[in-house]
């Protein structure tokens, strides 16, 4: 499944910029029904790296302590096993 | 006598733990992060100890923060100098945090002892220092082994290898930062390093630079129609190029785990919004190792010749670290030493995997067993105080603790989906951390107070932070909100789009489907029918809040069965109801807001359901008569005087446009219906889920009798979370389950040929006048007859089809979904 997961995550990246609305849509319809599966799909896109974040493994450029995140590689997934969430892939992110 | 059990890698780029238990090994996982292997890597950043995997992502911009490869110290006197902080640090206080830090995986047994391994190349002073950092750790007991040795016993272990003659066996071991061949002697189950080589900078990371160097680096440039690509990556400030070299690396690394399973592996890069794609075969991959293996073998050549020992004698060659994943380095090996080479278990646990293996055999001393008594007990803290909001909107939350009194030590917070760790943090007496929260769930966080030695001194588990799931502020919802829809036999059933007690504002989209075709210009409709009250009753017996009636001669196209239709729905503080639909297939969109000061309600509607109500109603008084239920029966003859009298004030109302008489009908309705379902339900429901358990029992001892693969499959299936559509209290959900069953029945029934007879005598038994030619029917039955007398199926099955065919109106399948009313499934 995780693998399914990061081809869907690479295929709206791409296509992000010009995305049309109802493709979005389907994009939502898709991480909605991968939510009922019990998948969580989580992309930190955009925000600040935190050093205390497990969920993603970052590629620090800067030493600043303002760094963002630029680029998400494969996004962060959780799964619900009995009712709990579990981290089953890290993010790949860069950080500048 | 209990045995030591926990075997530990403490490796120089990676470091694990294992626990030997009923005859097998089980690595432990990180509890925060999942993985099976810790980054041997420790960071201290704006006052924070990072170990593992966050501390590794400061290498390259904060070098001097971060400290790792200190194994190769180990046993000298260099010292590291910590940053901002007049204080320094041995290599053996560094393996004593990854050491703690590995014990914390082991969740509620913590070792007392364990066996670490050390490299084959290490002196006594040397391993003296690991057995220091054990100790320093809170192991009462280290028992060194070397780690070519615990390769050999998880092999031997996992294999069952039954060894009785002497022999030699070379452990390759090629890590990510790191290579080292050893040669072993093996003899009646007992191990000897006879010598070993090696190479301290040799591993995985190289050849993943290498890739982006040598086969990324080269295309990039002719499409870029740029020079000099690779030096400006590694060697200039220009963050683009930075941000390239890491993005090329990461996905080097991906394309080389790629090409251990694939012929070529393709990556893709964006640059400037364009997508360039990279191809990589697995020929050009190994051209570009040959020189790195070449090299090993060289080395491991050279080991076998200082010792005089032959390729010929060697056994065979077991592969450990994670570079020998690569199925070149696996061939070359077994080319140039001609011997079978080994890489049956994960090469990347194998030296934890012997580790522990080695533990479960060796007793613990008495000493360690007893040391309990004698070591100074660790005082716990008793009061502390932690403060936090249970619900949260926000990303993150504040969590205050408090010590009672002086207190120095450490803190360190985790969330149990193993998503945050914010490290060892020394604070006084009170804390501050904002937590950080996975958004629209309950986060779990695990708490832990430390005293200045780092011994846990305070720990409390499952501190619950609700995450968007409540608003504090808000009101909560008096009632299920839910959307009637249609189910498979014909009526209608609720589903909960929010449930009573959730807090406002809401907001939830969901995905169905068209459940009967809906031509454009007729006079059919699609009803999206919102109500407020019991999700469990009748959809008519609650209040409508939202109804929205999509009129075929409006639609722009025919809108057919199975279309997915999406839609949102959000009710604001104030409650209001807004309904958002979406239909792809057409192109339908549209918004409306019910206000909750206005109700909906459809004349047609009501006349409807109290239709369906008054037909339901006659068939229960019968059925109440005869069981002889007559209290029962009677007040149900007052419900249906009401249904009665509610049709006859409708059809006056019906051109009524100015009073409110429809308003006062459909709460007379509501009420009515309410008191016919508090009287049938029950006993409707029960008669149901009787049905559904008399139909399961059938298919399990059909099955049982005549073992189907498929319709077992098929039946697991309809069955899985019986318990939830038992206990839904839904009839509708109940009755579609048991036409689920009905037709598995039937496929199971018709799994014997017997079964056909009965239905070509079906088809006999038919006027010859339904056929739409007479002779050929005719001729066709008595085929038939003889088919049966000859026990002909193949025949039998063929006639019956052409019957079928012949057939003027075709017999209807009553077990096929029905169409639905509303248009929503």
């Amino acid at each position: 499944m995780k693998n399914i997961i990061n081809q869907l995550f690479e295929i709206e990246a791409k296509l992000n910029g010009d995305i049309a609305k109802s493709v979005q849509r389907n994009f939502e319809r898709l991480y909605h029904e991968l939510q009922r599966m019990g998948y969580k799909v989580v992309n930190p896109l955009g925000q600040k790296y935190d050093e205390r974040d497990i969920s993603i493994e970052a590629n620090v450029l800067t030493n600043s302590n303002n760094a963002k995140i630029v680029k998400v590689l494969k996004p962060a997934i959780y799964q619900k096993i009995d009712e709990t969430y579990t981290l089953v892939q890290k993010a790949i992110v860069i950080a500048e | 006598m209990n045995n030591i059990d926990f075997g530990i890698d403490l490796g120089t780029t990676n470091s694990g733990i294992g626990k030997f238990q009923n005859g097998k090994v089980q690595v432990f996982k990180n509890p925060v992060g999942f993985k099976e292997t810790l980054p041997s890597v420790v960071a201290y950043r704006n006052d924070r100890i990072l170990i593992g995997d966050k501390a590794r992502e400061f290498i390259k911009t904060q070098p001097n923060h971060v400290f790792s490869s200190f194994k190769r110290k180990m046993g000298s006197d260099f010292v590291y100098q910590l940053p901002h902080m007049d204080e320094q640090k041995t290599p053996i206080d560094f393996s004593t945090l990854i050491l703690k830090e590995l014990m914390n995986f082991t969740a509620d047994e913590r070792p007392k002892a364990a066996v670490i391994t050390i490299p084959a190349s290490f002196d006594t002073i040397q391993s003296n220092a690991t057995k220091t950092a054990g100790y320093n750790a809170g192991l009462k007991e280290v028992v060194l082994l070397q780690e070519p040795i615990a390769a050999c016993l998880a092999y031997a272990n996992t294999q069952n290898l039954d060894i009785n003659e002497q022999k030699k066996w070379l452990v390759y071991d090629f890590g990510g930062g790191t290579f080292d061949v050893a040669l072993v002697k093996i003899n009646d189950r007992e191990l000897k390093i006879i010598d070993h080589e090696g190479n301290n900078f040799l591993g995985g990371v190289d050849i993943d630079q290498l890739m982006v160097e040598q086969l990324f680096c080269p295309q990039l440039e002719k499409i870029l129609g740029e020079d000099g690509l690779w030096k400006r990556m590694v060697g200039s400030e220009d963050l683009a190029y930075q941000k390239m070299f890491m993005e090329l690396a990461y996905k080097a690394e991906e394309a080389k785990k790629e090409l251990s399973i694939n012929e070529e592996s393709f990556v893709e890069m964006e640059i400037s919004g364009d997508f360039i794609e990279m191809k990589v075969t697995r020929q050009q991959f190994n051209d570009l190792i040959k020189p790195k293996v070449d090299e090993t073998i060289k080395l491991t050549q050279s080991l076998l010749e200082k010792n005089q020992i032959s390729n010929q004698e060697i056994d065979r060659i077991i592969l450990v670290g994670g570079t020998t994943y690569i199925p070149y380095i696996k061939k070359s090996l077994a080319d140039t030493f001609h011997c079978y080479v080994d890489n049956t278990i994960d090469p990347t646990t194998a030296i934890i995997v012997g580790a522990a293996y080695f533990a479960g055999t060796k007793a613990v001393e008495e000493k360690a067993q007893n040391e309990e008594v004698s070591v100074p007990e660790i005082t716990q803290l008793k009061e502390v105080k932690l403060v936090y909001e249970i619900n949260s909107q926000d990303n993150e939350e504040l969590l205050t603790g408090l010590v009672a009194g002086e207190f120095s030590g450490y803190y360190r917070i985790t969330r149990l989906d193993g998503g945050f760790d914010t490290g060892m943090m020394p604070f006084h007496t009170r804390f501050n951390e904002f937590l950080k929260l996975l958004p629209k769930s309950i986060n779990y966080f695990n708490v832990k107070i430390f005293d200045k030695l780092q011994h846990l001194v305070f720990e409390k588990g499952q501190v619950a932070i609700n995450h968007g799931v409540y608003n504090i502020s808000g009101q909560p919802l008096p009632n299920d909100i839910c959307i009637e829809v249609d189910d498979t036999v014909g009526s209608t059933f609720l589903e909960k789009i929010f449930k009573k007690n959730e807090i406002l504002p809401l907001s939830k989209t969901v995905y169905k489907t068209i459940s009967k075709t809906i031509l454009k210009g007729t006079d059919d409709q699609l009803i999206i029918n919102v109500v407020e009250g019991n999700a469990a009753t009748s959809p008519a017996s609650n209040l409508c809040i939202g109804y929205l009636e999509i009129a075929a001669s409006k639609l722009s196209a025919n809108l057919l069965k199975g279309t997915d239709i999406e839609l949102k729905f959000e009710i604001s503080e104030s409650r209001d109801l807004t309904i958002s639909l979406f239909i792809d297939a057409i192109g339908l969109e549209l918004e409306e807001v019910f206000n909750a000061s206005a109700r909906n309600v459809s004349l047609e509607k009501i006349k409807t359901e109290l239709n369906n109500a008054l037909n339901q109603i006659d068939w229960e008084i019968e059925d109440f008569s005869y069981k002889g239920l007559d209290d029962v029966m009677e007040q149900l003859n007052v419900i249906r005087m009401e249904i009665i009298e509610l049709m006859r004030e409708l059809i006056e109302a019906e051109d009524d446009l100015v009073t409110d008489k429809i308003f006062n009908i459909d709460e007379r309705k509501r009420k009515v219906f309410q008191a016919f379902d508090q009287q049938v339900r029950g006993k409707n429901l029960l008669e149901e889920i009787e049905e559904y358990q008399l139909y399961k029992q059938q298919i399990k001892e059909e099955l049982l009798l005549h073992p189907n693969p498929k319709i077992d499959r098929m039946f697991q299936i309809i069955i899985k979370n019986e318990q939830v559509f038992l206990n839904s209290d839904q009839i509708s959900v109940v009755r579609s389950k048991i036409k689920e069953l009905k037709r598995l029945a039937r496929e199971l029934y018709y799994q014997h040929d017997e079964a056909y007879i009965d239905l070509f005598y079906d088809y006999a038994h038919l006027s010859v006048t339904d056929y739409e030619n007479e002779t050929q029917a005719k001729k066709l039955i008595s085929k038939g007859e003889d088919a049966v007398e000859k026990r002909n199926f193949q025949e039998l099955k063929s006639i019956i089809s052409s019957l079928y065919n012949l057939l003027k109106v075709k017999p209807k399948d009553y077990l096929e979904d029905q169409n639905g009313t509303l248009g929503l499934r």
